[in-house]
């Protein structure tokens, strides 16, 4: 059960995820920089519930209102062209 | 510079649209699938007074609402990133930057998804996704499937891919694991499965819906759920039994169920391999809120919504200026709810766009109200205390707005 993936994108397993939770007893948060689980090409859209879900499991860490790991953009892939700001503005 | 950019061509975001358009407002609707309608049209349902709820239908009836307006919708347009201008907002797609006065986030909801061994195989697929192939691309998902995970989205769903010809063997619980609690205990899945039993055409379950209100009974009915599961439209559907894993070597060729107690564990000797060619999971819908994250909202955690929610009050609009919210980014509800949520989104942004010129009060009252009655008539409840989370939602408003 702990080689199931969690994070397809970054192919992060259960046991990944518990192993940090444990070694560094750190947030949730922490846990996702470490293990990079939630930080794919998805942007998390896919694991993020069931990342968090682990974690409460694991860590006892409940949702706060914030949300668990910071929303950075690009929020959806997008070519290097696009982020040059060649495109049309209007 | 438009007056108002709505990102999202759902229920909620089209009729926000034309609410804006019906004041004259310069609209941009923009949209990351290639069709408008959103997940509306995906939608095939018997309502309990026997009339069917035909999304493409009632998709087709707000576009061509819009069309009347000459309202300009874009679509296969993915918005990336927002940020803040002097004086209203610079919105980044892969076709370029608009910059608006106004912004309607109305990105609906995106989908759990149910981690057990084996859900990375070719043929699983999330159920929204089956939901897709089927009743808007029209394309045959598999011969024979399974649904794990039962919830309102899925028994919804399921009859939907019955009535397409889709033949599923059944419905089931995912195995327990740290990342299935919610949805792997009989009793939990029980109360949500209570919510939807009077849609069910059987009167053994209607019957037994109603006095399953008491939760001492329901208990009794997971302690005593048939092994051969409750059908439903004909099929099967397993609380006190759970798929294991998913099987194949290079797509899904069988799953592994066995029974479970009334606390979810396993019980050893009973697992039967199941022959399907595709699997569908079922996590249930959680509010899609990325864009409202990256322009900095506050948000609130809410259970009875779905997940964390932008704070906004019963009139759409953020603490931001200029930003408003409607449909399920809001909380999860049904299409109907967003529908008449978009429409008070679109009042309210004319309301405050026109204040100078028009007194909009009483029409942005009258789409309240609306807001109100259609939750209080809705056929499904996605969370048993919406109207309770809809409270607090306020009251969050209220306290961001004084601080």
């Amino acid at each position: 059960m702990d080689d199931l993936i969690i994070c397809r994108c970054e192919e992060v397993s259960l046991a990944d995820i518990k192993r940090t939770a444990h070694m560094y007893q750190c947030s949730a948060r922490e846990v996702k920089l470490r293990t990079r689980a939630g930080m794919g090409y998805c942007g998390g859209r896919t694991c993020r519930p069931a990342v968090d879900a682990v974690l409460e499991e694991v860590t006892g860490e409940k949702p706060g209102n914030d949300i668990p790991l910071k929303v950075s953009p690009p929020v959806r892939p997008v070519s290097l062209s696009t982020l040059g700001g060649s495109e049309r503005h209007e | 510079m438009y007056d108002v950019v709505i990102i999202g061509a759902g229920p909620a975001g089209l009729s926000a649209a034309i609410a804006c358009r019906e004041w004259d407002l310069h609209v941009l609707v923009l949209d990351e699938f290639p069709k408008p309608g959103g997940r509306l049209l995906g939608q095939l349902h018997q309502e309990p007074s026997g009339e069917w709820w035909n999304g493409i239908q009632e998709t087709n009836l707000l576009l061509e609402k819009a069309q009347k307006y000459d309202t300009d919708i874009r679509c296969g347009v993915s918005a990336y990133h927002i940020e803040k201008l002097e004086h209203g907002y610079a919105i980044h797609t892969n076709q370029g930057s608009f910059e608006t006065e106004n912004l309607l986030l109305a990105t609906g909801a995106a989908e759990s998804a149910v981690p057990v061994p084996g859900w990375t195989l070719p043929g699983v697929m999330s159920i929204g996704a089956a939901q897709v192939m089927t009743n808007v691309h029209r394309v045959k998902v598999g011969q024979k499937g399974i649904v794990v995970g039962v919830n309102v989205l899925s028994a919804a769903i399921a009859r939907e891919l019955q009535l397409a010809g889709v033949e599923l063997h059944s419905m089931a619980l995912p195995a327990s694991n740290p990342a299935t609690v919610q949805h792997s205990n009989p009793n939990t899945v029980m109360d949500g499965l209570v919510r939807i039993a009077h849609l069910a055409p059987s009167a053994f379950l209607r019957f037994g819906s109603k006095f399953a209100k008491a939760s001492w009974v329901r208990r009794l009915a997971v302690k005593f759920y048939p092994k051969g599961g409750v059908k439903m439209w004909g099929m099967p559907i397993h609380i006190r039994k759970a798929i294991l894993s998913i099987n194949g070597n290079d797509r899904v060729e069988s799953v592994t169920m066995c029974r479970i107690n009334a606390d979810g564990e396993q019980i050893p000797g009973t697992e039967e391999n199941i022959t399907v060619d595709f699997v569908c999971i079922a996590g249930g819908l959680y509010p899609l809120t990325e864009l409202a994250a990256v322009i900095g909202c506050p948000f609130r955690y809410m259970e009875e919504l779905g997940g964390h929610v932008p704070i906004h009050s019963e009139r759409m609009e953020t603490p931001l200026k200029g930003v408003y919210v409607a449909g399920n980014i809001t909380g999860i509800e049904s299409a109907k709810v967003a529908r008449a949520q978009g429409e008070l989104a679109g009042l309210s942004i004319a309301a405050d766009k026109l204040k100078a010129h028009a007194d909009l009060q009483q029409h942005v009252e009258d789409a309240v109200k609306l807001v109100a009655t259609t939750r209080a008539d809705a056929t499904i409840q996605f969370h048993p205390h919406i109207t309770d989370g809809r409270h607090k939602m306020e009251q969050a408003f209220q306290q961001t707005k004084s601080s």
